[in-house]
């Protein structure tokens, strides 16, 4: 394996339960502590929602993740975000990540647009600092009148929520920058400039990882799929 | 846990500034509110111990006695409630990024804090309304409130983790909190109880960081530095076992939540 790689997954396995039995899995944590239970099998009611998933992404690589809903395809990023941990297998992350899942999902209703750049700014990872020096890109960027920009995010079209989103997260210093069905955001003119946006970060030597339903616009965009079909590597080209 | 903390210590200041503003946006008397309630508990056990059951509860007087108990107890309280839904209300970003997720429910006692402060104004008002003044003694508030600090964030990160797992844990802690109230030294002080019984109500740190803190404060004694060093004891045992149970349990907040 080359040592260039950005994010390495391998073998990766990982199981969620259909059933709300959240109550068994803190007696369970707890008592693992005491008995190494074997991670490998399937309880009551679970399944695998990834299967043996290996996928290496080198550096100033633009991946497209294609699937069904259901495929896998929000769990893998969802594990190289951190936000949850294989049952089987490793994953590595050599960089900072951005995710940039639904957007908007740290806006906080109240607080106006350039509060929530703050906030959503540093949730993503970004220093105040780095906030401040590039709150003005972000402004222009997503194309928000300056008028509205101190108005609470709740009178915010859902599109121009969208923007000022998709605005924070590509302009984070983050290493890997992960999109989920972002490109159905905004209007034609707006998509067309987070395509180039996009673009311009992989130029820069940016990784991304990029989800979507929309074959033609990944295609155009990425340099090569992975295609997913019930937690399985169906195709890697 | 503060070397967790310390690489997202921007996230850490922009979300308690975050927490703080839209608690009083849309809000006419702002950060009165802060006041307002140990205000009037204070108002309200003064006036029941002074008309309706007229004990006699310390030498000093009634106002000053609950007011400088209820500061305390108000923050731990309010750390409590704001903190215990930190991490479930927070869906949204736990499934989604990743932070330190101690970050919340730490947000929610910063919040606390600084309605103490705003309410500790008021007290020293008081204090100087009252002529009383402060002795070198004063300065064990400091070690104190660290206990009280340490003892509460431990607390609030175990009930909102288990809070994660178990919605059951909002509903019993309100209840908790109010069987607590009476079972620490708000109303009462425990000065005149025997050693022995002292020490099982020390248990409880809250008991023992009340009752010191109006000491040091309206009576201007010292501690007893070796119940001092037991009970912070007890409290850093606390806090190690909650911050690992709160970083094994917290991996598996996504899944769960």
């Amino acid at each position: 394996m080359s040592s260039d790689a950005m994010i390495r997954l391998s073998e990766v396995w990982k199981k969620y339960s259909t059933k709300d039995i959240f109550h068994k899995s803190l007696r369970e944590e707890l008592s693992q502590a005491f008995s190494k239970k074997d991670a490998g099998s399937l309880g009551e009611s679970e399944f695998w929602a990834l299967k043996g998933v290996n996928i290496e992404i080198k550096k100033g690589e633009c991946v497209g993740l294609f699937g069904h809903n259901g495929a896998g395809k929000t769990t893998i990023l969802k594990l190289i975000a951190s936000v949850t941990y294989p049952n089987l297998g490793a994953v590595t992350v050599n960089g900072r990540v951005a995710p940039l899942i639904s957007v908007g999902a740290g806006f906080h209703p109240d607080l106006t647009g350039r509060e929530n750049i703050y906030t959503n700014g540093t949730i993503i990872g970004m220093t105040i600092k780095e906030v401040r020096e590039n709150i003005e890109k972000i402004i222009e960027f997503s194309d928000i009148e300056r008028k509205f920009l101190d108005m609470p995010v709740k009178k915010y079209s859902d599109g121009m929520s969208a923007r000022l989103g998709f605005s924070i997260a590509v302009h984070s210093s983050a290493d890997i920058i992960l999109i989920d069905e972002i490109l159905a955001v905004g209007d034609e003119a707006f998509q067309e400039k987070c395509l180039n946006k996009i673009k311009e970060l992989v130029t820069n030597g940016k990784t991304i990882l990029i989800v979507s339903h929309n074959r033609d616009r990944m295609e155009e965009l990425t340099d090569r799929i992975v295609f997913i079909k019930e937690g399985n590597i169906i195709s890697n080209q | 846990m503060l070397k967790r903390i310390l690489p997202y210590k921007d996230l850490f200041l922009v979300y308690v500034w975050r927490e703080f503003s839209i608690r009083y946006r849309q809000s006419v008397i702002g950060v009165l509110w802060a006041i307002i309630q140990p205000l009037s508990m204070m108002l309200l056990f003064t006036f029941v111990f002074t008309y309706i059951i007229k004990v006699e509860v310390s030498d000093s007087p009634r106002a000053l006695f609950f007011f400088a108990g209820l500061l305390p107890w108000t923050f731990f309280a309010s750390s409590t409630t704001y903190s215990l839904t930190s991490l479930t209300g927070n869906y949204t970003l736990i499934t989604k990024i990743y932070f330190p997720r101690e970050i919340l429910p730490l947000a929610g006692v910063m919040l606390a804090f600084a309605d103490y402060l705003i309410a500790s104004v008021i007290f020293f008002m008081m204090l100087a309304a009252y002529g009383i003044g402060l002795t070198i003694n004063a300065l064990w508030i400091f070690p104190l409130l660290l206990l009280l600090f340490v003892f509460t964030i431990s607390l609030c990160l175990v009930l909102s983790s288990l809070n994660v797992y178990y919605r059951d844990v909002k509903l019993a802690t309100g209840f908790f909190i109010q069987l607590l109230f009476f079972a620490s030294p708000v109303l009462y002080s425990i000065d005149n109880l025997s050693l022995k019984l002292k020490l099982i109500l020390f248990l409880n740190p809250l008991t023992f960081i009340i009752e010191n803190m109006r000491r040091c404060l309206i009576e201007g004694r010292g501690v007893v530095l070796w119940q001092f060093v037991l009970v912070a004891a007890i409290v850093a045992v606390f806090y190690y076992l909650s911050c690992r149970f709160f970083i094994k349990t917290e991996r598996d907040f996504a899944d769960v939540i």
